[in-house]
């Protein structure tokens, strides 16, 4: 469990690091923020890189800012997020997301853009993205753009970033006053990636009635995913166990998980369906009207 | 000050816990080298094609060994101990590779880094072999053995029968047949192996600094294989993290690594990374039991028949091969019941896995599987699993034996049994049980009994057993402190704190004054076990006590001549000798000692000046039943949702006999307990049909972490309150009876489905699909 030779380019801006990226683009080159993810894949020799591009002495990269939503620098620690008074006020989902990711020892050293950028189906942070239609900000050496949460995630581990741009921001709107929100995750134990985490949103109206949902999966398929059976069902409902649990049924069936050590494809729809309708439950709970 | 029986601190965690331990890894010598393995990828096959040439040329490479280099270096590996058909195995494959991580080339260089990247360059080729990955597979006598010198994949069969079993079956109202099974797990101890040798070309000495749990065997098989004379052999341990028996193992990289140092005249270190080690260390358990029971409807168990198989993996473990296990699970398996017929039959397989090794208690699948049916036979007749317990309990009289053979006079188990079921409010359970399915939730309770010869009756182990009972050394210095040295081998069991507690207190002086000293093959008694099996209680405590007490007697002899007073009437308090009674007449144990080392010829007539003793116990000093054992019972809610088990209250009811230190044997009786609510709910080695290891790390090997663990409640009953050598082992218990108490209280909180609980592995979805909640094949 020793990493192949490589070489170790500390940087200390942006265009640095795009520089370095795009220049030794054909020579094996990856970023290396918190490293949770790519240093064990380097120690156990399933992955291999000729140059990593260290980011972590990048400091633009490194601050939170709150105004229209939440703009995340990308090296900014999950642990940082989770104990962010502003992330707290701005969007609580966002920080009780954060806080499922690993251990406090991960979460101290991860990073946003780091989990953003790695993609696993698994992870918290893309699901919320893909939840509340989040974006990230990207640089190249031609510049920068910004790719929209449902044009970022193209498959297990793989983003619609170019090889020589660097995520630099992770954009989560804020919840909406009143909006409530939950995130139901199943792991085997404290602190593992969720075998079905489902996110959800809920407004309901002053006669209790749905007036807005969103439901995302981690965990189900290649990609996170938005459940628009689920949103669909719920608008303009009435909040009520029975519904939440015809939701989260209906929502589990026409998803496609894989199979794995953790449980079968039909499992893990069983742990969807109830994952929703819990969710469901408490975020209506939180949106300030008991079902 | 009495010291047995408090709850001394550790005198280790001072530095374990502040990271000034010595593991072997932290070890740097001059010159060291570094050593890597190429392991097979694949399950079976030939190796058609070997070129290390290429590693052997890369930079900082000092050497490359393969299979054929060793078999001119080493003998062929044998234990001295093994039992059944033993291939002739050599420390790097010859030909064949026999599971994924077998061992087919060794690389040495200046750094681990350097290895790995010459291990990247051995060009090699396998040709496919058929699998063997099941008992079936194993036992089917078309499929060629995967061992040319054998002649089948069965290595090992025995029978033990007891009593009358067709009289016991005929007499039966009903015969409940089930088959039970046990997953492999493995023991992952928090310190990989690992070892360095050091050989000195000027003297010819070869010292071996290894992670081990018995420095004396692994000598013993070092100087056999490797033909280095014993007195040019050394085996030093220092802090050891964790082995749970796996580290009382010898591995055929431990041969690997000296032969290198002894070729290369420097020292050469080899770390077990966690990748090898989940996939090559060695795995536990992995056994099933077609099991028949007879009873009558009122629930007396008459009759038990069992056959065994247990999948060894691909090549012997050392030094004990796993039909000793087998054994001692055929002796156990009835319990402390009434049985009246009893037949097991043992069949050990070999498979393309990794080595079948002892993990704690290796012998648990006897407890699981009795305790599971007696549930089983519970619900069959419609009766109360602790009453079927009640009835068919031993009482621990006089005349009371196993079926086995072995007395059972003075075992406690219907005590533990009540006491657990009254702690835990059994009634009360029972009631909130009905309530809670009611209202759709599904609590369940599970209790499950024990017993261990740990160190067993008097008539099992003449003469001290097995191992002839163990020694130990003291030595009193001059400045009157006390050095024990120790044959046993602690790894985390805190011998330097117990075996100093009685050695104070047979001495006479202060627990601070008492250094206990381990893992030294030049200074330590012979022991080929070191520490395992639940050893240490009994005879390394017993070796101990018998050794201070002679050497009192030696310095009480010097005392009362230079007093001219008859020893009976001195006392040892503090470290000072003193006439009972009359003061002023102190002798501190410092002057005494440095007066007998510097001027022994002062020593008073008939008196021996060497302040020394080693003394063998052969546990004639021993009292109580010498059975270990205890009751656990759990309560769990079962949530259908996900699957997910919560454990609500764990109460452990235990008699180890006296306690030495109830902070320590609380610690053994919590460890147990998690590995094996971790074997029931989280761990599992799997492979697929092909043979490919699917666990190379522990995102896919799952072990409890502090979280999943709930709070354990323990009672203590001590039996018998005397002060003789009482101290019975407990470091397997918890491990032992955890797995089936765990079990029996997931299957109560199903009972309303019907769910029939065979399989010890209850993941989420395994849990879900006995519900009837997912079909077969989620897990």
């Amino acid at each position: 469990m020793k990493p192949a030779e490589f070489e170790h380019h500390a940087v200390d801006s942006v265009e640095e690091a795009v520089g370095l990226l795009t220049e030794l683009a054909d020579d094996d080159v990856k970023v290396l923020a918190g490293g949770q993810s790519l240093v064990p894949l380097l120690a156990l020799r399933l992955a291999s890189v000729g140059h990593l591009v260290d980011v972590n002495g990048v400091t633009e990269l490194a601050t939170i800012a709150d105004g229209d939503g939440l703009a995340i620098g990308a090296t900014v620690r999950h642990r940082q997020v989770e104990r962010s008074p502003e992330v707290a006020a701005a969007n609580p989902l966002l920080a009780a997301a954060v806080r499922r990711i690993g251990h406090a020892a991960i979460r101290n050293r991860g990073t946003i853009g780091g989990t953003v950028a790695h993609a696993d189906p698994a992870a918290e942070l893309p699901a919320v993205l893909t939840l509340l239609d989040g974006s990230v900000e990207v640089r190249g050496t031609g510049g920068g753009r910004t790719i929209a949460a449902a044009d970022l995630f193209d498959g297990y581990f793989t983003t619609t970033l170019e090889p020589e741009e660097l995520l630099t921001a992770v954009h989560v709107p804020a919840l909406p006053a009143g909006t409530g929100w939950a995130v139901q995750q199943f792991s085997r134990r404290s602190g593992d990636y969720g075998i079905v985490t489902v996110l959800a949103t809920l407004a309901l109206d002053g006669d209790g009635r749905i007036s807005a949902a969103r439901v995302a999966y981690a965990g189900v398929d290649a990609v996170p995913l938005r459940s628009p059976v689920a949103e669909t069902a719920l608008v303009g409902q009435t909040a009520s166990a029975e519904l939440w649990t015809a939701v989260g049924h209906d929502a589990a069936v026409v998803l496609e998980p894989a199979s794995d050590l953790n449980g079968s494809a039909e499992y893990r729809r069983h742990l969807a369906a109830t994952l929703t309708a819990r969710a469901l439950q408490q975020a209506s709970e939180r949106a300030g009207v008991r079902a | 000050m009495r010291m047995v029986g408090a709850k001394v601190p550790r005198v280790e965690d001072r530095r374990i816990l502040t990271g000034r331990g010595h593991y072997v890894d932290d070890l740097q010598l001059p010159r060291m080298l570094h050593a890597a393995f190429l392991r097979s990828p694949i399950a079976h096959g030939r190796v058609t094609h070997l070129d290390v040439e290429a590693a052997r040329a890369a930079p900082g490479v000092h050497a490359v060994y393969t299979g054929a280099d060793m078999r001119e270096l080493s003998k062929p590996i044998r234990s001295p101990l093994s039992q059944g058909a033993v291939p002739e195995v050599y420390p790097l494959v010859t030909d064949t590779v026999r599971f994924v991580g077998d061992l087919v080339a060794m690389v040495v260089a200046d750094s681990r880094y350097t290895a790995e990247d010459a291990v990247g360059m051995i060009d090699v080729e396998y040709a496919d072999l058929p699998v063997v990955m099941d008992y079936e597979a194993a036992l089917d006598p078309s499929v060629p053995p995967l061992f040319a010198d054998l002649d089948s994949n069965v290595v090992h069969t025995a029978t033990k029968e007891s009593g009358d079993v067709d009289a016991a079956f005929a007499a039966a109202d009903r015969i409940i047949e089930v088959t039970l099974s046990q997953h492999r797990i493995a023991n992952v101890p928090i310190e990989t192996r690992g070892l360095v040798a050091d050989y000195d070309a000027g003297s010819g000495e070869l010292t071996v600094h290894a992670a081990t749990q018995s420095p004396q065997g692994l000598r013993l098989q070092l100087a056999q294989t490797l033909d280095q004379p014993m007195d040019r052999l050394r085996v030093l341990t220092q802090d050891v993290g964790g082995a749970f028996g796996l580290k009382g193992n010898i591995f055929r990289e431990d041969f690997c690594v000296p032969i290198a140092s002894r070729q290369l005249g420097r020292p050469v270190k080899w770390i077990e990374d966690r990748n090898e080690h989940l996939m090559a260390s060695g795995h536990a358990r992995e056994e099933r039991i077609a099991a028949r029971v007879a009873v009558t409807e009122a629930g007396d168990i008459l009759g038990l028949t069992a056959a065994l198989d247990l999948d060894m993996g691909a090549y012997p473990g050392m030094p004990f091969s796993a039909a000793s296990f087998t054994g001692v699970i055929a002796l156990l398996l009835p319990g402390p019941y009434k049985v009246r017929g009893y037949r097991c039959d043992t069949r050990v397989v070999a498979t393309n896995k990794s080595t079948y090794v002892a993990y704690r208690g290796p012998w648990a699948m006897e407890t699981f599987t009795r305790e599971r049916l007696i549930d089983m036979v519970a619900a069959e007749l419609g009766l109360d699993p602790a009453e079927v317990r009640r009835r068919n309990l031993l009482e621990g009289a006089d005349e009371d034996r196993l079926i086995t053979g072995p007395t059972v006079r003075g075992i406690t188990t219907r005590e533990c049994l009540d006491r657990a079921l009254e702690r835990i409010d059994y009634p009360a359970f029972r009631t909130e049980q009905e309530a809670a399915r009611a209202e759709g939730r599904y609590l369940g309770i599970g209790m499950a009994a024990f017993i261990e010869n740990a160190p067993g009756p008097k008539e099992m182990r003449p003469g001290g057993g097995f191992t002839g009972g163990e020694s130990a050394k003291v030595r009193l210095e001059m400045d009157g402190a006390l050095t024990v040295i120790t044959a046993q081998s602690p790894h985390g069991q805190g011998h330097e704190t117990t075996l100093a507690q009685l050695a104070a207190d047979e001495m006479g002086v202060p627990f601070d004054s008492v250094r206990v000293v381990h893992g030294d093959t030049r200074l330590t008694p012979f022991n080929i076990i070191g520490t395992g099996g639940s050893r240490a209680a009994t005879w390394g405590s017993g070796a101990v006590m018998v050794s201070t007490r002679k050497l009192r007697e030696k310095v009480l002899a010097i005392a009362a001549g230079q007093l001219e007073i008859d020893p009976s009437d001195l006392q040892i308090v503090d470290g000072v000798v003193s006439p009972k009674g009359v003061p002023g007449k102190e002798i501190p144990l410092a002057r005494l000692a440095g007066q007998m080392t510097l001027m022994p010829q002062t020593a008073p007539p008939g008196t021996d000046p060497n302040l020394m003793a080693e003394e063998r116990f052969t546990g004639e000093e021993t009292t109580g039943s010498g059975w270990s054992g205890g009751v656990h019972a759990c309560i769990v809610e079962v949530d259908l949702g996900t699957g997910g088990v919560e454990i609500k209250r764990w109460v452990v009811v235990e008699d180890c006999g006296r306690i030495i230190n109830p902070a320590i044997v609380d610690g053994q009786i919590r460890g147990g307990v998690a590995q094996g609510i971790g074997s029931v709910l989280y761990e599992r080695i799997p492979y697929d049909s092909e043979g490919t290891f699917l666990a190379g790390t522990f995102m896919d090997y799952l072990l409890p972490t502090s979280a999943e663990i709930p709070p354990i409640e323990i009672v203590h009953i001590e039996s018998p309150d005397d002060d003789g050598v009482g101290f019975r082992g407990v470091g397997e218990g918890g491990m032992i009876v955890a797995p089936a108490t765990l079990t029996n209280a997931i299957s109560d909180a199903l009972a309303p489905f019907g769910a029939r609980v065979t399989e010890q592995y209850l993941p989420p979805a395994e849990v879900l699909r006995l519900a009837g909640v997912v079909g077969a094949g989620a897990a």
